[in-house]
């Protein structure tokens, strides 16, 4: 036995467990569950239900296992074999259940609840208490999402250690004191933090509850799969729950190594996407509209426009890794071609193959464990909100948090910001390069933390770095540099893996380079011969798509018109492409384009994995069989290849997963051959600089129908101004503002905020009100004029 | 409208630097007191500046607030009178001094402020001055021994616009000035 | 101070006959601040040593030696030592702290110097609590006037050990009295006490070592200093030694504060210092240490006031108050204000306390107003089991006293309560005439 291990027995079974465990957990190693309010695995022991009463031998009083700290030769008896334990637990629910409405008949939790479960199982069948019960004003609304009842609630402080251990959102407390002490929210403001969810899904009661979710089901109505939640690159571990063919519900699962036991409110809550009415789940062909017809009739179709001229593919960010591995052996394989990607940022360099070949070289342990986290173009609570939770858990073990960015993001009570413009974010990196800066400067400050820190720091780039050509590699060079482990976080589900399979046009599976032969050929040795010249990317598809060098654009799980920073350019594409083939769950705006349509299936209705940030692949469970007549894409994929007579060579998951493995297993790279010139001096874009990222809650497809989600967290578009540029434009807050650039012009409410770079005009990239990318030419960043518009122009119609 | 004046934002960064740099949190009770000074109470808006002149969430400061009897989250009279009832006090005669209390000052009880806003009455626990049983305490002065006479004496005292002399030191002029000197602000005078 | 009695030796108030040693003049004039020119010259482990020697016991109830509490704090941390002097002095039937401070504000701030240096703290904080608003005026007099005579500031008497001290309020809260509520209090947080470990010593005031020390207990601290280790633990009982200022309240003749050697009587102190039980009616219960401690009786008249003998009488020493009901007063009643107190200053953080506490001040009003029911006495005698080492921190264990110990002494009283449907003292009830009783619905929230 390690001197770090502690021997002991619970209800005399011997456990060993590491020193400084809780008596619940050891308890736990061994199949004994003590019962439990306040104790929960991810928050820190607190000791207030007083529910997990224990007797440890030779003392005289009783102890919390929740509390108590485990010791050699400890004997421990629960309430199994200690009936003053036993008799402990009963009293004290006795206590908890005085003031309790027992409403379980109409309660959500009825069926799920640890106290409704607690008071059956041991709770006495009649109360002694017979004076009046508390009594409260019930339900009220935290938030559009989160009603609280207080009555219900035991004042576990679950729900509000959460907010201040785990997301920092200190919206909801514990007000008042004694027997009036409740749960509560400031005044007039709402729960609006986009982890609320999580506060129900903890809550041990019915006290906590999810508008989406009231009065739906019971436990005993529903299926439940479990799944990865496809909404970002986080890989959150939820289970589904399906009542009658529909989701109801998503929960987190508990995954120390991944999302502990949370998730964000988008993934909790925007869930109605593969149920939405527009769903299409027959293929279709367009005769004069787009009609009905067989798989094997668009079939014949994609393979006849395959011969009038070039095919072109292009992906979205949320695929399964199987349908990336099968689209990009399809691409390759059957039609002989690299023109195929699913990126819509381009870090491109060592950072994007290191991504692509080297799964798990930087996880959330590490940024756990981590004493220094620097944090490059990523808003991490928007974008990746449970990695954004990882660096809070890690801050509060201690670690120092830098963040370079051009907007202020919800670290910023922890983190020291460096707000510069998208295009000077490289430039910084370059700063904390060199390492030798003034004494008190950022970059000065991050590089002693950096160097002080080792191998126990983390540099996390995200999309916003990929607006400077190759600054992921300056991010990259500066983790080498000091040591640092280094992960490029992409924001959609299916990026890493997406990257990993090789969609991508010089990139193959495992980050092989297309034109470099050795590399190359070991992927021929499994697909046959690849093109050996690199292939245009999506932004270079749909500008060849627009000059007519296209014949068929195959869209997978994308659609231009929305997903691509340039609007003007999408339209174009698609109009001036002889053949737009659709496989998705839905047309949408494509329907005017689309020659043909391929149903898709669902993420729930399928089996399949998912890679995250981390490059972690983790498997997804179907809650329910396809609609209609919808596929898995990689089947639909191979299906085609079959009827093109150039076959993928797997029939079978099973036989895909065989096939790529060894292509997709870790690998050694290269180290970088060409030698960094570095960015040079930083120029600027323009007078200012347009800034545009989707925000977490957005007009998105996949949030449609999630009502009350947006109802929550959702904004009206805006553009945010510097104070200092507002005022030079004469720009107030809150007035509108003409915001324009070389694609075109836009009427939005103005934010007048420090948040932003001086310099910098942030818009976020889809809120209702605003589609940004009709201000973009192909980027996220542009150069930007913002204008006051005079308020008293003309007068509304009908006026005097 | 803010509660507190450019002047008192001042005062309150003094209080804030009363505590160790980085641990400015510590300054919320008296912060509130401060605020309490201005309005006889603390109001939403008074919670909401604490909140900002300390970074933390208006919810944190409520949740603060209101654990502790003497920020008054709700109307409170110009004169707080607070009537001790536990057991040295309540041997000595405290609950009728505590039924005068509601009388003189007309009071309901429960109720939060006199009709005329001059007066509020509290129940309150043992205040340290058991010796001189039953105590009262005016805008938090000591009023040592009182009886329902002497209660009935106070009040009118306080209606006349006076301050009745403590047992003990100087008496504050109201329940705001008693908060702001529990913020620690000296007198201007 | 009385008349009549036998000269003892007086700890802390020695000097209380000259009105002036409230300035800090008048302090200096009778050897104020001497003792911590003493302490200074002695390193700082050797005050430690001789406060152990001494065998100080804490005053603020729990009567934890002084010099080993100061030992525990670590110097190796990086992190600053805090020391806190608490004037949180809230248990019902308590005034000495009040009037320590009252009289001789300076050698309560000598003993926090004394105390400070002891542990190398630099930045002391006394915790005082709201509701003395005067007796904290006198304070922040007080302390202005030490900095002002450099006992205080950069250079404490000049030997350039640095020390500031900073008053800090309270603001209702009786939990504030318990250490780590009074920590969380002190840092701006809601007044809840807090796990232990770790323990303030080790991780207290801003998670750094802390040394809490009631007001009392560092009043002791300079006659020490000043009078030596063997002085001070030659007064009163061996594992108690030196004086206790008792408080004494209720039915009596003269209450107030008390200054005797620890394991006086409660006879002496009745009826030599305290004139007696009001009106010359028969005792009938006390408190040996405020509301907290299990009520006694006339039978316990011959206890000796210290901590042993009082816990050998099946009670506790607590902070010395002793609150004295005679024949004339309900003990019901008497439970039930006590009981109520606790419901209401009740943190809310554990079960057992909030509703507990809250369910038997129910069933004890219920009793008082002559509603109660023969099963309401075994089920306070369950639920006094229920809560008792049940809660989180002690403060449910202090209302578990009143109910235990008057159910043990006065069962009698209860029964005949319940039996008559009345409260026999005040004739409060519906009596055996009534038919329908009225339950209470007072107390609901909204």
């Amino acid at each position: 036995m390690s001197p770090d291990s502690v021997a002991l027995t619970v209800d005399g079974i011997e456990v060993v467990v590491p020193r400084g465990t809780l008596i619940i957990r050891a308890a736990e190693r061994v199949g004994i569950e003590v019962p439990r309010f306040c104790d929960h695995p991810f928050l820190e022991p607190v000791g207030a239900c007083r529910q997990c009463y224990v007797e440890i031998e030779g003392q005289r009083k009783l102890f919390t296992s929740c509390t108590t700290e485990v010791a050699d030769g400890m004997a421990v008896r629960t309430q199994n074999t200690s009936e003053e334990a036993r008799q402990a637990q009963v009293a004290n629910l006795e206590f908890l259940l005085l003031n309790h409405p027992l409403d379980c008949p109409i309660c959500d939790r009825g069926g799920e609840c640890p106290l409704q479960d607690q008071a059956l199982a041991f709770g006495p069948g009649e109360s002694r208490y017979t004076e009046p019960k508390r009594v409260y004003e019930k339900p009220i609304p935290l938030s559009p999402l989160v009603m609280l009842d207080r009555e219900r609630c035991v004042l576990c402080a679950r729900c509000t250690r959460f907010c201040d251990e785990i997301s920092g959102d200190r919206f909801i407390e514990l007000f008042a004191r004694g027997a009036g002490e409740r749960v509560s929210i400031a005044a007039g403001e709402d729960f609006r933090s986009p982890f609320s969810g999580n506060t129900v899904q903890i809550c041990p009661v019915g006290a906590l509850t999810a508008e989406p979710y009231r009065f739906v089901a019971r436990p005993f109505d529903l299926s439940r799969g479990d799944s990865i939640c496809d909404h970002c690159s986080a890989g959150c571990n939820v289970r589904v729950d399906v009542r009658r063919g529909s989701v109801v519900r998503v929960l987190a699962r508990d995954n120390a190594d991944v999302n502990d036991a949370w998730t964000c409110d988008k993934g909790r809550f925007a869930f109605a996407a593969p149920d939405r009415p527009e769903r299409i789940t027959m293929p279709l062909l367009r005769d004069h509209g787009l009609e009905p017809a067989s798989f094997e009739e668009v079939f014949a179709s994609v393979g006849a426009w395959a011969g009038e001229g070039d095919v072109a593919f292009l992906a979205g960010g949320r695929l399964l890794d199987e349908d990336a591995y099968a689209l990009a052996k399809l691409a390759r394989r059957t039609f002989g071609t690299n023109d195929v990607d699913h990126r819509r940022t381009f870090h491109g360099g060592h950072a994007e193959v290191l991504a692509a070949a080297t799964p798990l070289a930087t996880t959330y342990r590490d940024v756990e464990r981590a004493a220094v986290i620097v944090v490059v173009g990523l808003d991490a609570e928007q974008e990746v909100p449970i990695l954004h939770l990882r660096i809070r858990k890690a801050n509060r073990r201690g670690a120092q948090v830098f963040v370079v960015h051009p907007r202020r993001t919800r670290l910023e009570d922890l983190a020291r910001h460096e707000l510069c413009l998208p295009e000077h974010q490289s430039y910084v990196l370059e700063r904390i390069l060199d390492g030798d800066d003034a004494e008190g400067s950022f970059a000065a400050e991050v590089a002693a933390a950096l160097r002080e820190a080792g191998d126990r720091a983390v540099v996390l780039a995200g999309d916003r770095l990929a607006e400077h050509p190759l600054a992921a590699d300056v991010a990259l060079r500066v983790a080498q540099r000091y040591g640092a482990r280094f992960a490029l976080v992409p924001r959609r589900a299916g990026d890493r893996g997406a990257l990993r399979a090789g969609l991508h046009p010089s990139l193959l599976p495992g980050g092989r380079r297309v034109d470099v032969e050795p590399e190359r050929a070991e992927v021929e040795a499994v697909w046959g011969a690849v093109p050996a010249e690199p292939g245009r990317s999506a932004a270079e598809i749909l500008a060849a798509c627009a000059r007519r060098e296209i014949g068929v654009l195959y869209l997978l799980g994308v659609d231009p018109l929305r997903d691509v920073p340039d609007a003007s350019l999408a339209r174009r594409a698609l109009e001036n492409t002889a053949h737009v083939v659709v496989q998705s769950l839905e047309l949408g705006s494509l329907e005017a384009y689309a020659d043909a349509f391929l149903p898709a299936a669902a993420p729930i209705e399928r089996s399949g994995s998912r890679t995250d940030w981390e490059g972690r692949s983790q498997p997804l469970h179907p809650v329910r069989p396809p609609e209609g007549l919808a596929r898995p894409d990689w089947e639909i994929l191979a299906g085609l290849a079959r009827a093109m007579d150039r076959p993928l060579g797997f029939e079978t998951i099973e036989a895909l997963h065989e096939e790529a493995a060894p292509l997709l297993a870790p690998r050694t790279v290269p180290a970088r051959v060409t030698a960094w010139t570095g960015t040079g001096p930083p120029k600027r874009l323009g007078e200012l600089t347009l800034v545009s990222y989707p925000l977490l809650v957005d007009e998105g497809r996949m949030s449609e129908g999630a009502t009350e989600l947006k109802a929550a967290l959702g904004e009206e578009a805006f553009v945010e101004v510097h104070p200092v540029d507002a005022d030079k434009r004469g720009i107030v807050d809150g007035a509108t503002v003409a915001v324009r650039t070389s694609a075109g012009e836009e009427l939005v409410p103005a934010r007048v905020t420090d948040r932003v770079a001086p310099g910098a005009v942030f818009v976020p990239f889809n809120q209702p009100g605003l589609a940004a990318n009709g201000l973009l030419s192909g980027s996220f960043t542009a150069a930007v004029e913002v204008e006051a518009v005079a308020s008293d122009a003309a007068p509304a119609e009908g006026a005097a | 409208m803010s509660v507190l004046s450019a002047e008192l934002r001042a005062t309150a960064e003094a209080i804030k630097a009363r505590y160790p740099a980085g641990r400015e949190r510590s300054a919320i009770l008296p912060l509130l007191y401060l605020v309490q000074s201005v309005e006889g109470q603390v109001t939403r808006e008074g919670l909401r500046e604490v909140g900002e002149l300390l970074g933390i969430r208006t919810a944190e400061v409520e949740a603060v607030a209101s654990f502790y009897t003497m920020l008054r989250l709700r109307p409170t009279g110009t004169h707080l009178i607070s009537v001790c009832t536990n057991l040295s006090c309540a041997l000595r005669g405290a609950g009728e001094v505590f039924e005068a209390a509601h009388v003189a000052a007309r009071v309901e009880h429960g109720g939060e402020v006199s009709e005329d806003g001059l007066f509020s009455v509290h129940e309150e626990e043992c205040l340290g001055a058991c010796d001189a049983a039953p105590v009262v305490q005016v805008d938090f002065a000591n009023h040592d021994r009182v009886d329902v006479d002497r209660m009935g004496e106070i009040v009118e005292s306080l209606r006349r616009g006076e301050v009745p002399t403590p047992s003990r030191g100087s008496a504050p002029a109201d329940f705001r000035d008693a908060s702001r000197i529990l913020a620690g602000v000296e007198p201007a005078s | 101070m009385s008349a009549g009695a036998e000269p003892v030796t007086r700890v802390v108030t020695a000097t209380w006959d000259d009105p002036e040693v409230f300035g800090i003049d008048g302090y200096r004039a009778r050897g104020g601040y001497e003792a911590l020119a003493t302490s200074l010259a002695m390193t700082p482990g050797e005050v430690i040593d001789l406060m152990k020697a001494s065998g100080l016991r804490g005053r603020g109830g729990a009567g934890f030696p002084t010099g080993v509490k100061w030992s525990f704090v670590p110097q190796d941390t990086g992190k600053p030592t805090y020391v806190v002097c608490n004037f949180d002095e809230s248990e019902p039937g308590t005034f000495n702290n009040r009037e320590i401070v009252e009289r001789e504000p300076h050698r309560v701030l000598e003993g926090i110097a004394i105390a400070a240096y002891a542990v190398q703290s630099h930045t002391a904080f006394v915790y005082c609590r709201g509701e003395f608003l005067w007796p904290g005026r006198i304070l922040e007099a007080a302390i202005r006037d030490a900095y002002g005579a450099g006992v205080f500031g950069e250079s404490v008497l000049g030997t350039g050990y640095s020390l500031e001290l900073v008053l800090h309020r309270g603001a209702g809260a009786y939990i504030c009295g318990e250490e780590t509520a009074l920590l969380s209090s002190l840092e701006g947080h809601r007044g809840q006490p807090r796990l232990r470990p770790p323990f303030p010593a080790v991780e207290g005031l801003y998670a750094s070592p802390t040394v809490i020390n009631n007001v009392e207990t560092l009043a002791n601290v300079p006659s020490i200093v000043a009078n030596g280790a063997e002085w001070f633990a030659a007064i009163g009982p061996e594992k108690s030694p030196g004086t206790k200022l008792f408080s004494v309240s209720g039915k009596v003749e003269r209450p107030g504060n008390y200054e005797l050697p620890m394991g006086t009587p409660l006879r002496t102190l009745l009826e030599d210092h305290a004139g007696g039980v009001l009106g010359g009616r028969r005792l009938k219960a006390w408190t040996p240490g405020g509301s907290s401690t299990p009520m006694l009786t006339d039978a316990h008249l011959d206890v000796a006031l210290d901590f042993e003998s009082v816990a050998a009488a099946g009670s506790l020493l607590g902070t010395g108050a002793i609150i004295v009901m005679d024949e004339t007063d309900c003990i019901v009643e008497a439970a039930r204000r006590l009981v109520q107190f606790y419901a209401h200053e009740s943190c809310g953080k554990c079960t057992p306390c909030r509703e507990g506490t809250w369910w038997v001040s129910r069933v004890l009003g219920r009793i008082e107003q002559g509603y109660g029911r023969p099963e309401d006495l075994p089920l306070l005698d369950e639920l006094g089991r229920n809560i008792l080492f049940k809660a989180f921190c002690a403060l449910a264990d202090g209302a578990v006293s009143p109910i235990q110990s008057s159910l043990l002494h006065f069962r009698d009283e209860y029964e005949q309560h319940i039996a008559e449907r009345r409260c026999p003292f005040t004739g409060r009830g519906p009596g055996l005439e009534a038919v329908e009783p009225a339950p209470d619905l007072s107390g609901v929230l909204s």
